[in-house]
């Protein structure tokens, strides 16, 4: 669905990504970790389109669109929710689902979106900047959904969530992708993301340093003790 | 009291004037993010415009909306030309052109239509008296006309799809590339409804006084005084910001005289800068 080639790039001369492989296959789960500054927001930034400068390929659905901007990505195919700023805070919440282009069934797709998220249903018509921190994400995430897009890239979906909140957006998480949604799942909780992933990866340094299975990086000594944290 | 009232409503008119001028100003850098210092001489072409538009049909509206269309293309043009192959550069570069452009303007404006005066063929009314002040009947027209203005952005910005597009780029650029807006229509109908109001703001000001090259000019640092103190980017503080500037030069007036009015736009920008740069409505987030 999402094929990564020996990408590179970043925001001035010096290439924060240094030489990156990732496919992702449609329904599937793919955890990216690694600590800060990895370089795991500036990979989203590059596979939707908001990186200055990139190298390689982004293939989706085995068509290049490394050129492509975007907007067009966004409106066929990539959902992004950034790590910060993903809503936009002077428009209703109502605004916000209105304003993503690329929908088809516009009512019928808001009206699953408060479903999806009933907390948003009841204050349609405030503004995003006085959700609270959990409201918010939900938000963000029913704004990238709004398109149904084959592929969906959170960057740190659970950051500002408490336990109990962060559990509902994994489960929310692998339901999307029950549906055949490709996720790329940036997550500063690796442990508990792997657990809903098929397949991880951690960045380091701007490279991936380890990648395969969810179930053998959760089992892996080297991984446990260098990006997932001992204990929990 | 008397006296306290007239200058009360003619500094709300000015206000008006410089609101409107401010709205331009405000918008501009709200969605394509730095300050036009052409927002005057669009003004002033918009105003010479409406003057010949006026002569060639014969009737001020009909002329007036010549004008207004000769603002709104002049600055989609300057956005094309201009400020389209500077965009993504830093702010400096785009206002350093928009001073270009400015200076451009006027010298062709002055080619052109000559450094004299003119005035628009409006026709002579007595004033009428409303609760013990003196009112132009005009005034209470230009008052409609830009308030009128006011409501036609305002709809547009909150009630039309084109409008709510340009909020979330004025919000969050980024944002709203990714939820798959485009910049280029955004653009368009931001310079179109900048120079639109800026026109407007200048044949009403060319109305109420006279057409000069310079006269839109004049207005550029009230219209920047207006933003700034409405919270740079807000399109409603610009107006509250430009009729409290309007008020507050009439006001100053008596004190200070008729030439040094335009000083209470520059003390004004100054302290709003120095005490409170986010201005009376600017939010911490959202619209920057
Ligand atoms: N907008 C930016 N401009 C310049 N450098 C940036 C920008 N954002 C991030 N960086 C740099 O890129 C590197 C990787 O950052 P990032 O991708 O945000 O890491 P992560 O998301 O893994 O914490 C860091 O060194 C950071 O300083
Ligand atoms: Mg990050």
């Amino acid at each position: 669905m999402l094929k990564i080639e020996n990408m590179t790039g970043g925001y001035g001369e010096v290439d924060i990504l240094k030489g990156i492989d990732l496919t992702l296959e449609a329904g599937e789960i793919l955890t990216v970790a690694g600590t800060n500054g990895a370089g795991k927001s500036t990979l989203a930034k590059a596979v939707v389109g908001l990186l200055p400068r990139v190298g390689g390929r982004v293939l989706l659905s085995g068509e290049d669109i490394t050129k492509v901007p975007a907007e067009r990505r966004a409106r066929t195919g990539i959902g992004y929710v950034p790590q910060t700023a993903n809503v936009f805070s002077s428009l209703t919440i109502v605004e916000n689902l209105e304003v993503v282009e690329g929908v088809k069934d516009r009512k019928a797709r808001m009206a699953e979106m408060f479903d999806l998220f009933p907390a948003l249903a009841g204050r349609r018509r405030s503004r995003a900047g006085s959700l609270s921190g959990g409201e918010r994400q939900q938000l963000a995430f029913a704004r990238a959904l709004m398109t149904k897009p084959p592929v969906i890239v959170l960057d740190e979906p659970t950051a500002a969530l408490s336990p109990i909140m962060a559990d509902e957006s994994f489960s929310r998480i692998k339901a999307l992708a029950g549906t055949g949604t490709a996720v790329l799942l940036i997550e500063q909780r690796a442990r508990q993301a792997l657990e809903i992933s098929h397949r991880g990866a951690i960045m380091d340094g701007g490279k991936v340093a380890l990648e395969g299975e969810a179930r053998t990086l959760l089992a892996d000594e080297r991984a446990a003790e260098l990006y997932l944290g001992v204990g929990h | 009291m008397t006296g306290f009232a007239e200058l009360l409503f003619s500094g709300l008119m000015s206000g008006l004037i410089i609101g409107l001028a401010g709205l331009a100003v405000t918008l501009v850098f709200g969605i394509a993010r730095f300050s036009n210092a052409a927002t005057g001489d669009t003004m002033t072409l918009g105003a010479y415009g409406a003057l010949v538009g006026s002569a060639f049909t014969g009737s001020v509206i009909l002329g007036s909306l010549i004008g207004l269309a000769a603002g709104a293309l002049a600055s989609v043009v300057s956005y094309l030309l201009v400020f389209r192959p500077l965009q993504g550069r830093s702010p400096i570069s785009s206002l350093l052109a928009s001073i270009g452009l400015a200076f451009f303007i006027r010298a062709i404006i002055g080619l052109v239509f000559g450094h004299d005066q003119n005035v628009f063929q409006l026709d002579i009314v007595r004033p009428i008296k409303f609760a013990g002040i003196r009112i132009q009947p005009n005034d209470l027209k230009f008052a409609a006309v830009a308030i009128s203005t006011l409501a036609v952005v305002f709809i547009i910005l909150h009630l039309t799809p084109i409008g709510r597009r340009m909020r979330a780029v004025a919000d969050n650029p980024l944002l709203a590339k990714v939820s798959g807006i485009s910049p280029r229509p955004v653009m368009l109908a931001l310079w179109s409804i900048a120079g639109a109001v800026s026109a407007i703001a200048g044949i009403i000001l060319g109305m109420k006084t006279v057409v000069s090259p310079e006269s839109g000019w004049e207005m550029l640092l009230p219209a920047f005084a207006a933003a700034v103190l409405g919270g740079i980017g807000h399109p409603i503080g610009a107006i509250v910001g430009g009729l409290l500037i309007g008020v507050a030069q009439e006001l100053a007036t008596p004190f200070v005289g008729f030439t040094y009015k335009i000083a209470v736009s520059f003390i004004v920008l100054l302290l709003v800068l120095l005490i409170r740069p986010k201005g009376l409505f600017g939010r911490s987030e959202g619209v920057r």
